[in-house]
């Protein structure tokens, strides 16, 4: 989840400054791969996306479903569908004329489909997930693509005939059918519409799909449009785009074969709908704005373990640099044999500061799916949820992130009562785990009456829910939930300084460090830098620290695997995310149920941030990136497996180096080489490093480019980092 | 077993050499450019730097086998990263036969030497012989100018510039622009000549001065006294290079 967002840069060549003079001799790497830009009609397009002027069509009214569902005695089932088909038709039908992908959504907000007293007592001994309706799983595309809706209301209609006595699966198949008319009602308004206006090009597609299997890459992106589109309408958020590039190249290379269609052209409509998914995007529900989930992704191998890298897998990087929008978010799947071409094209994407594409290791993420009870084939088929988790589309209704582990304050309580009580370190670990097994429990508890809201409309895109006569909510091939050990690095600093001072060098005494922590350091500053400052600390490839690390996500892994079932069917699946945690466990949050921690044992004091999924505590001064790569790879993937990423930053001055394209390929190759298992580079921008100079203390480890040698960028007179950061100003691209 | 000190090892340091490199700056310079961006690097004592984050140590004694552990502890990610190790400082030669201790501990890294040329003809020969590639500073070729602006003579870095030649070591020329003083067509054209023909040489890389080299001193205790405009900026002229053939670029 992205806290803070970079803006999207509408000319990322100008961003790299040694292409910015002119007439000088560049060994540049980049010259050989070709560039992508947007035609013109795209670029106004974009501006206008930009400007927002696509919010001008949200004129329709509000769609009030209650009254008509009260007076029907309509089904939760039936309300689901009834929805999708309220806001189906609320749809204005929007054609602009620079558009050759086309929807844009005229409804503002979904509305509920129970009043809330009725909500509540239907759900009343349950619990909901976040806002309720299924959110964060990802659809069967290539099976809605190759097959189109028509056969799939086959489907349901032949499972209706042979499940005619089971009146359950009666109503969840003649839901299923509503909403898939809903659908194809829209897209024929469309093609009516276009037909009126001329766009004869246009009319014909949408009265092919979603209807019929695509058939050529136009197609099957329209359809895709839509039939994503309407998942939003249904309330569902987080809605992921899964593997791309292995669903849509079959479309693209049999017009490519056949020449229907050029590269460029291809590339033309690909980033139409990289920007058609930012239309709406203002309106899906997150933590903070552009927190919507539509990740795609890239790379990796097929069901049958042979390489799944296509031309696609390029030509999608490609664009998604050219068209330079937070949205859809890119992930491509590596191994340390995925050829440099690939990744360098991938480290021009992290060059121009979106933030992405994150990277996932396929040598350490199958395995572990597999270790986790996935079938080799579905786990090879892996692709990524709204943030980093792990899931397989169309076959899992996970509940990715049901919630989070504290790691600091499972270290922090632990630390504090066994000091006082004279505890050994191996017993304060023992209650490091009891306090983590506790935390899990509370949370299996809780989410043992999970209530998932039917969705008909989801399970038409879902693969097998049509065949089996029951809805995506009542589960499929996996059900597990999946719960953030956050905050790891803080919390095994915090043991870290314990066991070197308190117990090995024996130069602290227990009471000294217990009234400090109490205090919050107000008295004892000396001890706060001492255990900031010359403890071991995770990400110096030190063993003292990183044991304590791989312990403390061995005890929550231990914590998870005692749950084994978690009422569902599925197990409790551990990650090494921290999605907002890393301010929410030092600052308290109104929805949170997972415990804040005070000042730590690590030199944190209260209310101090945690560092972000996988990163060295905030401040502390490390190595560099190599050896944060050793510290983290030291973690067992096949045990911790819910995805959260090395988050490393560098600074959008390392690429005044002509070399660094291929040297940040060369950085993604070898966090798959020591085995890490996901990966997320950002190229800092001068936002990041005013919050620098604001907070200097937490930015040690910034380097910046200063002339033909690097620096610490809180290091610097203040003068000095103005002057960079007005350069770099003048740098940016306006927007 | 030799000791050196070191004022800093940086991992990624992707201005330093092809790959995923770390480098090692060691502490100590007999030079004093007016330009110098590491003033931490001219003193071989070890000292503290007070910035705006506090307080940094800068001069940690390491034996050369520890300092080898440390950096053979990455050998493998070096690989990799078709990368290896640089050193540079200071004057990585004002502890040559440290570097020759740690550099003979390597197993067969990848070592860039990073010098500005300066040392006597034995320690130079002895680190160059054993490094795969030296980035080699060429800053002014006249000797008075020399002499006001570095402190120091520069027969010496001529001298070694040939040695290197022999030597068969490939090579880079770096030469740092400074404005009005070796961005010079005189000082630029005497730089493409010295070097023409000489077969070890890969390229030069030419280095635009940037304002911001003054910003380490107040740190250090020191006061930035520049010899020149620092408000110009550099001369980029390549065509010096060009018409004797050499292949040059802007880093």
């Amino acid at each position: 989840m992205n806290i803070v967002l970079n803006e999207p840069i509408t000319n990322p060549r100008s961003k790299t400054p040694t292409t910015a003079i002119d007439g000088v001799e560049l060994n540049n790497h980049s010259g050989a791969r070709s560039r992508f830009e947007l035609e013109p009609r795209l670029v106004e397009m974009k501006r206008a996306l930009r400007e927002g002027h696509y919010k001008q069509y949200r004129t329709s009214p509000e769609v009030d479903l209650l009254a008509e569902c009260d007076a029907e005695q309509l089904s939760w089932p039936q309300r689901a569908a009834r929805l999708i088909r309220r806001m189906c038709e609320a749809q204005e039908v929007v054609i602009r004329p620079e558009e050759r992908i086309v929807f844009t959504r005229t409804t503002g907000k979904v509305p509920p489909v129970y009043r809330e007293s009725q909500q509540r007592d239907l759900t009343s001994g349950c619990a909901l997930h976040e806002l309720g309706p299924i959110s964060n799983i990802c659809a069967d595309w290539e099976m809605v693509l190759s097959q189109g809706l028509l056969s799939r209301r086959k489907v349901a209609l032949s499972s209706r005939e042979r499940l005619k006595n089971d009146p359950q699966a009666v109503e969840f198949l003649n839901s299923a059918i509503e909403t898939i008319d809903a659908v194809l009602d829209l897209a024929c308004r469309y093609a009516e519409e276009a037909s009126r206006n001329h766009r004869h090009d246009l009319a014909k597609i949408l009265y092919r799909v979603p209807a019929q299997p695509a058939s050529n890459f136009h197609e099957a992106l329209q359809a895709l449009r839509l039939c994503h589109a309407v998942l939003w309408l249904g309330g569902h958020y987080h809605c992921g785009l899964g593997r791309f590039d292995q669903y849509m190249w079959p479309y693209l290379k049999k017009d490519l074969d056949l020449g229907r269609i050029d590269v460029n052209g291809a590339e033309q409509l690909l980033a139409e709908f990289f920007l058609s998914l930012n239309k709406d995007s203002d309106l899906y529900p997150g933590i903070q704005q552009g927190d919507n989930g539509q990740s795609l992704m890239l790379g990796g191998v097929k069901r049958d373990g042979s390489s799944g890298v296509n031309e696609l897998t390029y030509i999608a990087l490609r664009v998604a640099r050219g068209a330079g929008m937070i949205d859809p978010k890119i992930n491509l799947r590596v191994t340390k044999d995925t050829s440099l071409d690939l990744l360098e094209l991938a480290a021009e994407l992290t060059q121009i500061g979106l933030g992405f594409p994150q990277y996932s290791n396929d040598d350490v993420v199958i395995p572990g799916l597999v270790a986790h009870g996935y079938d080799l084939e579905d786990a090879r088929d892996y692709s990524v949820a709204a943030c980093w988790e792990f899931l397989i589309p169309g076959r899992g209704m996970e509940v990715v992130n049901i919630g989070a582990v504290s790691m600091p304050a499972a270290v922090d309580a632990a630390i504090r009562s066994g000091l006082p009580a004279g505890d050994s370190f191996e017993q304060i670990l023992v209650l490091v785990g009891t306090n983590l097994r506790s935390q899990v429990a509370k949370l299996a508890e809780r989410f043992s009456r999970l209530f998932l809201p039917p969705a008909p409309y989801y399970s038409v895109l879902m693969n097998g829910c049509l065949e089996r006569g029951s809805d995506v909510s009542h589960g499929l091939n996996y059900n597990s939930f999946g719960v953030h050990g956050a905050c790891s690095s803080n919390a095994a600093d915090a043991l870290a300084a314990v066991k070197t001072f308190v117990f090995d060098k024996r130069s602290l005494s227990s009471q000294r460090l217990l009234d400090a922590l109490d205090t919050n350091f107000e008295h004892d500053e000396v001890l706060r830098r001492k255990l900031f400052d010359e403890a071991p600390k995770v990400g110096n490839d030190d063993v003292r620290a990183d044991a304590m690390l791989v312990k403390i996500f061995e005890l929550f892994a231990d914590a998870c695997e005692s749950i084994s079932d978690n009422g569902r069917g599925g197990i409790f699946r551990p990650g090494s995310g921290s999605a907002m945690f890393y301010v929410w466990l030092a600052q308290g949050h109104e929805t949170m149920t997972e415990p804040v921690v005070g000042a730590t044992a690590d030199g944190r004091k209260r209310g101090g941030f945690f560092s972000s999924s996988l990163a060295p505590s905030p401040g502390v001064r490390v190595r560099g990136p190599f050896s944060v790569l050793k510290s983290y790879s030291k973690i067992d993937y096949q045990r911790i497996c819910n995805g959260g990423p090395l988050t490393l930053e560098v600074s959008d001055m390392v690429f005044r180096n002509p070399e660094a394209v291929h040297q940040v390929a060369l950085l993604i190759r070898l966090f798959a080489a020591v085995g890490c298992q996901q990966l997320q580079i950002n190229t800092l921008n001068v936002e990041s490093l005013k919050e620098a100079q604001l907070h200097p203390e937490l930015h040690k480890n910034l380097v910046v480019r200063v002339w033909g040698w690097s620096g610490y960028f809180c290091e610097l007179d203040e003068a000095y980092q103005n002057q960079i950061i007005g350069r770099h100003i003048y740098g940016e691209p306006t927007l | 077993m030799l000791t050196g000190v070191v004022f800093d090892i940086k991992e990624f340091a992707v201005h330093d050499g092809p790959g995923l490199r770390v480098t090692v700056f060691l502490k100590g310079c007999p030079l004093r450019c007016s330009w110098c961006h590491n003033p931490e690097g001219q003193s071989p004592e070890p000292q503290v730097l007070r910035g705006s984050a506090g307080e940094r140590l800068a001069g940690v004694s390491f034996t050369s086998q520890a300092l080898a552990d440390r950096l053979c502890s990455l050998a493998e990610l070096l690989r990799v990263g078709e990368g290896g190790v640089t050193f540079s400082g200071g004057e990585p030669l004002v502890q040559a036969d440290f570097l020759a201790e740690v550099i003979d501990q390597l197993d067969h890294l990848h070592v860039l030497l990073d010098t500005s040329g300066y040392a006597d003809e034995n320690s130079f020969r002895k680190v160059a012989a054993i490094s795969q590639l030296v980035y080699f500073d060429l800053k002014l070729i006249d000797s008075v100018a020399h002499q006001a602006h570095t402190g120091v003579d520069n027969q010496p870095i001529l001298r070694n510039l040939r040695v290197l030649n022999e030597l068969g070591v490939p090579f880079v020329i770096r030469v740092p622009l400074i404005p009005g003083l070796t961005d010079t067509e005189a000082n630029l054209s005497a730089i493409a000549r010295t070097v023409a023909g000489m077969p070890g040489l890969q390229r030069i890389d030419l280095l635009p001065y940037n304002i911001a080299a003054g910003a380490k001193y107040a740190a250090c205790g020191m006061a930035f006294q520049p010899t020149f405009d620092e408000s110009e900026k550099s001369n980029i002229n390549l065509s010096c290079f060009k018409s004797a053939g050499l292949k040059v670029r802007v880093v």
